[in-house]
C-alpha cells in the first residue's frame, strides 16, 4: 500500500524545465480526464481482458509518474505486470487502490 | 521548419510532447492518437522526426517503427520511441528495430530537448548531404551536357569540312542525318539509338578529306582507277574515327566504313552482305542515296520524289535492306518535313 500522496510541485516543474504554462496545462488535462481514466481502469478489470487491463494500468502509471507519484506509479506497474502475465485473480484491491490514488492525486492538484 | 510527427494514444502525453516540441522552435508538430492513421499520413508526407509511444492499442511502437521504415524513403528519418522506465527490453528491441533513440516516461524536458535536438541535427545533416549530392549530380549533368554539345558541334564542323570539298551541301548532311533518324524510329530502335544515329550519320563521308581534289572535284565520269581511289573514302573515314572513347565517333566510324555496302554483297569496301552489314550502315545507305537522288547538283538535276521512291523500292534486297526502305517510306510525312526544314539554299544552322 502506497503512502499518502504529497504534491512535489518543485520536482514536477523541474522536470518540465520550470515551465509553469506546461505544468498548468498538464494539471488541467489530468483533472479533466481523471474520472474517465478511473472508469476505464475499472471497466478493463471487469471485462476480464488482461491486455486491456495491462494497457489501462500502463496509462495510469504514466499519469501518476508525470506528477512525480513514484509510489502510485509503482502500484500501477504491479497491476500492469500481473495483467501482462494474465494473473487477474486477486487484483480487485489493487485496481481499487489505483482508482483511489488517481482521485487522491487529483485532489492534491486541485488544492495546488 | 522541421515537421515533427507525434504518435501517442494518450491525449495528455500528446499535449505535453506538442508543447515541448513547440518550445524547441522552428518545429511544426503533427499529432496522431492512432498509429494506423499516422502511418497513412506518412505515405504522403515526410516528417523530419518521429516521436512514437510504445504502448498503444491498435499497433505498438515497435510495429509502427517497422512499418514506417518499410515505407519508401523513410529508412533514415530519425525516430524517438517513448517507453516507461521499466521497459529496458523494449528499449533494446526498439533500437534494434529501427528507433534512433528513446525517451522515458515521465518525460523530462531537458532530456527531451537534448534528444530531440540531436535527432533534428541528424536530419538537417542528412538533408544537407542529400541536397549537396543532388546539386553535384545536376552540376555533372550540366557539364556533361556542355561537353556533349561541344562534341556534337565539332563533329558537325568536321563533317562540313569534308562536305566543303564536295559539291554536296551542309543541308545534305542535316537531311540525311534526319532521314537516318526517321528510319531508326521506324525500326523501333528507341530514343537513345535514334539520337546516336542522328549525331553519327553526318560523318559518313568524312573520309573524303583524304581524296585528292582532281578526283573529288572532277566534273566528268571517274575512270576505274579514280573510282577505286574514291572508294577509299569509306576506309579513310573509318581510320579517322575508329578507336575513339566517344560513342558518337565510334558509331561514326561504323557508318563511314559501311554506308556503301549493299545488301546483296555487291558494295564496298568489304563486300558485306545482309545482316553482316552493320545496321547503322544499312540505315545510312538508304538515307544518303535518297537525299543524293532528290538533290540538285552541278552535274545533275534533282530526281522527282516518286522516281527516288521507286529507286528505293527497286533496290530492296539488292542495294538496300528491305526493312530500312520500309521504315523510311513509313515515315514519309516526316521525310517531307525534313526536306522542307533543311533546304539547300538556306545556310544550315550550326
Amino acid at each position: 500500500m502506497a503512502g499518502p500522496f504529497v504534491l512535489d510541485r518543485v520536482s514536477i516543474l523541474d522536470r518540465l524545465g520550470g515551465d509553469e504554462e506546461i505544468y498548468s496545462m498538464m494539471v488541467d488535462m489530468f483533472l479533466d480526464d481523471v474520472d474517465a481514466n478511473s472508469v476505464a481502469l475499472a471497466n478493463a478489470f471487469a471485462s476480464g481482458k488482461a491486455a486491456e487491463l495491462q494497457r489501462e494500468a500502463h496509462t495510469v502509471k504514466g499519469l501518476l509518474a508525470t506528477f512525480s507519484d513514484d509510489d502510485g506509479a509503482a502500484e500501477a506497474q504491479e497491476v500492469e505486470k500481473k495483467a501482462k502475465a494474465g494473473e487477474l485473480d486477486r487484483l480487485d484491491d489493487a485496481v481499487g487502490n489505483l482508482q483511489r490514488r488517481l482521485h487522491e492525486v487529483a485532489n492534491a492538484l486541485r488544492a495546488g | 521548419m522541421h515537421t515533427v510527427l507525434i504518435i501517442d494514444d494518450s491525449e495528455i502525453n500528446l499535449t505535453l510532447i506538442k508543447a515541448l516540441v513547440l518550445k524547441l522552435g522552428e518545429c511544426s508538430p503533427v499529432l496522431f492518437d492512432n498509429p494506423l492513421k499516422a502511418l497513412e499520413w506518412c505515405r504522403e508526407n515526410e516528417p523530419d522526426l518521429v516521436i512514437v509511444d510504445y504502448m498503444m492499442p491498435e499497433m505498438d511502437g515497435l510495429r509502427f517503427i517497422s512499418a514506417f521504415r518499410a515505407l519508401h524513403g523513410r529508412d533514415e528519418i530519425p525516430v524517438l520511441m517513448i517507453t516507461a522506465n521499466d521497459q529496458k527490453d523494449i528499449r533494446y528491441e526498439a533500437l534494434l528495430g529501427g528507433a534512433n533513440d528513446f525517451l522515458t516516461k515521465p518525460i523530462d524536458r531537458v532530456e527531451f530537448s537534448v534528444r530531440a535536438r540531436n535527432m533534428l541535427s541528424l536530419r538537417t545533416g542528412q538533408k544537407f548531404l542529400a541536397d549537396r549530392a543532388k546539386h553535384l549530380e545536376k552540376l555533372v549533368d550540366e557539364r556533361t551536357s556542355d561537353i556533349r554539345e561541344r562534341e556534337k558541334e565539332l563533329i558537325f564542323r568536321m563533317s562540313r569540312a569534308a562536305e566543303f570539298r564536295d559539291p554536296e551541301t551542309g543541308a545534305h548532311i542535316q537531311r540525311m542525318a534526319n532521314y537516318s533518324q526517321i528510319i531508326a524510329r521506324g525500326l523501333d530502335l528507341g530514343p537513345t539509338t535514334e539520337k546516336l544515329i542522328l549525331e553519327a550519320a553526318p560523318m559518313h563521308d568524312v573520309g573524303k578529306i583524304g581524296i585528292p581534289d582532281y578526283i573529288l572535284l572532277k566534273p566528268g565520269k571517274l575512270t576505274l582507277e579514280e573510282f577505286e581511289v574514291m572508294k577509299g573514302h569509306a576506309r579513310l573515314g573509318y581510320e579517322l574515327l575508329k578507336d575513339s572513347g566517344s560513342e558518337i565517333l565510334c558509331a561514326g566510324a561504323e557508318v563511314a566504313l559501311s554506308h556503301h555496302e549493299k545488301f546483296d554483297g555487291s558494295g564496298y569496301p568489304q563486300g558485306l552482305k545482309g545482316s553482316q552489314i552493320p545496321l547503322f550502315g544499312r540505315i545510312v545507305a538508304v538515307a544518303d542515296v535518297f537525299d543524293a537522288l532528290t538533290s540538285e547538283r552541278p552535274y545533275k538535276r534533282a530526281w522527282s520524289l516518286d522516281d527516288a521512291c521507286s529507286f528505293l523500292e527497286e533496290g530492296r534486297g539488292k542495294h538496300f535492306d528491305p526493312m530500312c526502305v520500309e521504315a523510311f517510306l513509313a515515315g514519309w510525312e516526316d521525310v517531307l518535313e525534313v526536306r522542307q526544314r533543311f533546304r539547300d539554299e538556306e545556310i544550315p544552322q550550326i
